[in-house]
């Protein structure tokens, strides 16, 4: 039996990309089981699902502790050690992620593979969804499954002109993956950034949520306390004495309402180095 | 009735421990940290289950979905029991717990004239488990049990008009709220804690996931939601007097707001129109109350 | 002390005053009705500082005494049959918040208006404490003893009171009426556990934080608070007796003319009443059989019946309910706590009473007569539909 997570956030498909593997799978003989993380997912939030295949009916219910296959959707998640979290030794990790395996910081003994999924995706789907662009290089770097059965998977969720576009994406990356070779970081750091989300209650921090960042351009701001009074999560504060706000940025998520609602353009939403 | 404030009047004390676990932008998030402002810290906050359930820095108290009103009402007979009547008793709930399956027990308990605050985060659909429509969701909007599709055109129905319904009750206040307009919401809200009995403030609260909108847009949107007459601001007292909080001189279209919310991206020119006559329609009615400084209900 | 010829409705709405209960709510409900009447006009009169909230529903009536005594009132409600289930919902969070709630369950069984056990015996799973009760002057004592028993460190469970309806509910009987003094004595204050007062209330309380931890655990706890009360109810009618001069068994069970028996007939409710005239007659011909009337249903008395199959060679199981594909659940629950036991008396079945049917002396005498007799190795049915 071969035990896969896929790591991505809340409305990217990673939920869907687990069930068109399983599907792959039972197309060429093989029994499989397409498993979420149950939980309250909220847009944005990092979350995890898991897929299992295996020749014989997957009697299995727990959740997979020890994947042999990671597959990270997102860029920014691709760069948490927690995505090799407890990955069998000499297991794989495949990132999507514009660097080259040899400039991954994943430390630990599994080999590493790298695909630019979405840039791929922008191009074929003019959106940045990559669950289905990286299942090409899926195929490719874990040999697992063919890429044909992948496609005729993506052709059941995806019907018509949607699925052709999505299998575009699927060809790109089983072109365009880099890797596997064995990480070149040997040992994994002490500490770790929690990226699973669950449930209710108060995060410590939420910075993995964010896509775009607010800079706020302070000679610019007129304090009118626009953004201060807009944030849904405090992390814009107010300097009382400056009259000018300051983030605090371990509760910003990235919104963009700030940006959007400041009179004098003061806040520009950048795009997180990936 | 609420007396206006500045943007400088707002008071800078925040009372919600954040980051929570709300989504991006999320409308009623924004709702209970500006609503808090004005409540203070001598609150029981109650919760059912609701989209988000924003922490603050009081107790808080929850039961089930049904018990809404029920959960008010028993802690505020309890804190007259005990002699502590200066602490209020706060409800957060989801349009869920107020339109639909709570609506019975709230309902019962304005008619009983509890002296409980109710705060509204209406965002219009089931939210919390997945955007399924609710009494509160508008005619024509796409929810994930009432898709587009060749027998159905999002839900077909209105929203159910429950500022007026529990004015219909004859409390001391109903009023309705924006995130997009936060000087008026607090005011609301400071408004409430200087009287008794049942005090209810529906604050529709845009959702970018449920809604789905670019969560940047969340003000945008409720902003366009009061000023095209889809969620017009007022205050009703006593089942009579009426207020009509923010008055344009004339309405932005309503396209304003729908156009940029794909839960309406379906919707054929005639539906448009329709949500436009009744929008304005509805607004006439309301400028004649406003007019008269009531209702007759 | 003083006392009074009184309907069972009214025992209840006398204990509701004695213990002085902050507020109450309930919804009226055939045969529990005049309980709502009876408190209402205690609030109008103004006998003591006592609020008293008509709702529109039994749900809310639970969801309110839940709120009430999770800030810090003594609370009361009460309801029969449907109105039970339908409060069913909110019922597990007064049981899993851990609040004392005291609840009379007028018994209405839920096919019909008429009495059986079926309503409470269907809430087992909400958390709570069950008591069944013989008579008029047993709801009073009970529900008082119930304030106590709930509220103590040791518990803090919600406990429910049934007792038949029509039978009890409506029929009258000399009941002594305890001094409200020395009640005051007996019965202290109501305390919350914890605050949720804004002044008072842990801060580290605030977040609900993640979950994490074994959720295993909050079942473990609540089943082991549960299991408590029987320790804490013996105590509680030890201490009961020595101030007001009456007790009932051991709080668990009530065993009735036991010392020769050779066989038990168990039974809860009016019915053990009925039975208790059977065994003075069955036992005046020489038959050796008496009646342990059984109070608590949760938690069980395994203890107290492990200890009296020592010297009976049979049990026959009167059940006023059934879970229909399942089976009586005294039946099973004491045929449960005897399995690991070597000596194994005879156990038979009998459903009797339920959907309100009229259960008669007579009839405790066949259940009588056959016990004695399947105890002695003879043939008899192992179900019998009274």
């Amino acid at each position: 039996m071969i035990e896969i997570r896929l790591h991505g956030r809340g409305g990217q498909g990673a939920v869907t990309a687990s069930r068109i593997i399983a599907t792959a799978a039972y197309e060429e003989g093989k029994y499989s089981q397409a498993i979420p993380m149950y939980g309250t997912e909220r847009r944005g939030a990092p979350l995890t699902a898991f897929v299992r295949i295996d020749d014989v009916r997957v009697r299995e219910r727990e959740l997979v502790h020890n994947p042999e296959i990671s597959i990270v959707l997102d860029p920014l998640i691709a760069k948490q050690q927690a995505v090799v979290d407890s990955l069998k030794p000499g297991g794989l990790v495949l990132l999507n992620t514009a660097y080259p395996p040899e400039e991954v910081n994943l430390g630990g003994d599994f080999k590493v593979a790298t695909v630019d999924a979405t840039t791929i995706a922008l191009e074929t789907l003019g959106r940045p969804i990559t669950n289905t662009a990286i299942l090409g290089a899926f195929a490719k770097v874990t040999g697992l499954l063919k890429v044909e059965s992948i496609e005729k998977a993506i052709k059941k969720f995806f019907p018509g002109r949607l699925g052709d576009m999505n299998i575009a994406a699927v060809k790109r990356s089983y072109d365009e993956v880099k890797g596997p070779i064995q990480a070149v970081v040997k040992d994994a750091p002490p500490e770790k950034v929690d990226i699973h989300v669950g449930g209710y209650g108060v995060l410590k921090d939420v910075s993995s949520w964010r896509v775009y960042t607010p800079e706020i351009d302070v000679e610019k701001c007129v304090g009118c306390k626009t953004c201060w009074i807009f944030c849904p999560e405090t992390a814009i504060q107010w300097d009382e004495e400056k009259n000018k706000p300051w983030i605090r940025y371990e509760a910003c998520k990235g919104c963009g309402v700030c940006a959007n609602e400041c009179p004098v353009n003061a806040i520009e939403m950048v795009r997180v180095e990936v | 009735m609420s007396e206006r404030i500045t943007r400088a009047q707002i008071p800078m004390s925040e009372l919600t421990i954040t980051p929570g676990s709300a989504c991006q932008g999320c409308g009623a998030a924004l709702a209970a940290r500006l609503a808090f402002k004005a409540l203070g810290p001598n609150v029981i906050r109650h919760g059912i289950p609701c989209c988000p359930d924003s922490v603050t820095q009081t107790p808080r108290v929850g039961t089930v979905f049904e018990g809404g009103g029920a959960q008010l009402t028993g802690t505020s007979r309890a804190l007259k029991a005990i002699g502590r009547e200066d602490v209020l008793a706060v409800g957060f709930y989801g349009d869920g717990g107020t339109y639909d399956i709570g609506f019975q027990g709230l309902s019962a308990a304005a008619e009983r004239n509890e002296n409980i605050i109710v705060i509204t985060k209406d965002n219009e659909a089931y939210m919390n488990t997945g955007n399924q429509r609710s009494g509160a969701t508008p005619k024509y909007a796409r929810t994930s049990t009432n898709p587009i599709g060749p027998r159905s055109r999002g839900k077909p129905r209105p929203k159910k008009n429950i500022p007026f319904i529990f004015a219909a009750h004859y409390v001391p206040y109903v009023g309705t709220a924006s995130v997009g307009f936060p000087e008026d919401l607090i005011a609301k809200v400071t408004y409430m804690k200087t009287i008794k009995g049942f005090r209810m403030l529906i604050v529709q609260s845009p959702c970018p996931v449920g809604w789905r909108f670019d969560p940047a847009k969340t003000i945008e949107i409720a902003r366009a939601s009061v000023q095209s007459g889809i969620w017009p601001l007022y205050e009703i007292m006593d089942g009579k007097t009426f207020k009509l909080n923010y008055k344009p001189k004339e309405l932005k279209p309503v396209t304003e707001y729908l156009s940029p919310q794909a839960r309406f991206r379906h919707m054929t020119e005639d539906e448009i129109a329709d949500i436009q006559e009744t929008a304005t329609a509805n607004w006439e009615n309301l400028l004649k109350a406003d007019e008269m400084g009531r209702l007759t209900l | 002390m003083s006392y009074e010829v009184m309907v069972g409705n009214k025992a209840a709405a006398t204990a509701v005053k004695l213990a002085k209960v902050q507020v109450a709510s309930a919804f009226p409900i055939t045969p529990q009705t005049t309980i709502t009447q009876y408190l209402s006009e205690m609030y109008a009169a103004g006998e003591w500082d006592f609020d008293f909230v008509n709702v529109e529903g039994e749900l809310t009536s639970q969801v309110v005494v839940q709120a009430a005594s999770k800030v810090g009132a003594r609370t009361f409600t009460c309801t029969s049959g449907p109105g039970l289930l339908y409060m069913h919902h909110p019922m597990q969070v007064t049981g899993s918040s851990r609040l004392p709630v005291v609840m009379a369950v007028v018994h209405r069984g839920y096919k019909g208006m008429q009495p059986d056990h079926s309503d409470l015996m269907s809430q087992q799973w909400t958390g709570w404490g069950h008591q069944y009760v013989e008579h008029a002057q047993e709801i009073l004592d009970s529900l008082l003893m119930a304030y106590k028993v709930a509220e103590d460190a040791r518990v803090r469970i919600p406990i429910a009171v049934g007792y038949d309806g029509y039978v009890l509910s409506y029929t009258a009987e000399p009941v002594e009426i305890p001094d409200q003094g020395d009640v005051d004595k007996w019965l202290p204050p109501y305390k919350p556990m914890p605050s949720v007062l804004p002044d008072e209330v842990d801060p580290s309380t605030f977040s609900r934080g993640w979950g994490g931890g074994d959720p295993q655990m909050p079942w473990k706890i609540h089943h082991e608070a549960v299991l408590k009360i029987e320790e804490v109810l013996k105590e509680t009618m030890d201490s009961f007796e020595k101030t007001f001069g009456r007790r009932y068994g051991n709080g668990m069970i009530e065993p009735y003319k036991m010392e020769d028996a050779e066989c038990a007939i168990i039974a809860m409710g009016t019915i053990a009443g009925t039975c208790k005239a059977a065994v003075d007659k069955m036992q005046a011909e020489g038959k050796k059989v008496g009646l342990i009337k059984l109070r608590s249903f949760i938690p069980f008395p395994v203890n107290d019946f492990q200890a009296w199959t020592k010297k009976l060679d049979g049990f026959a199981v009167v059940d006023r309910s059934i879970c229909p594909g399942k089976g009586g659940p005294v039946f099973g629950k004491l045929r449960d706590s005897l399995y690991d036991l070597e000596k194994k008396p005879v156990t038979l079945q009998f459903h009797a009473g339920l959907g309100g049917k009229e259960v008669r002396v007579h009839d405790f005498e066949m259940i009588g007569d056959k016990i004695l007799k399947a105890a002695k190795g003879g043939t008899v049915e192992q179900v019998t539909w009274v």
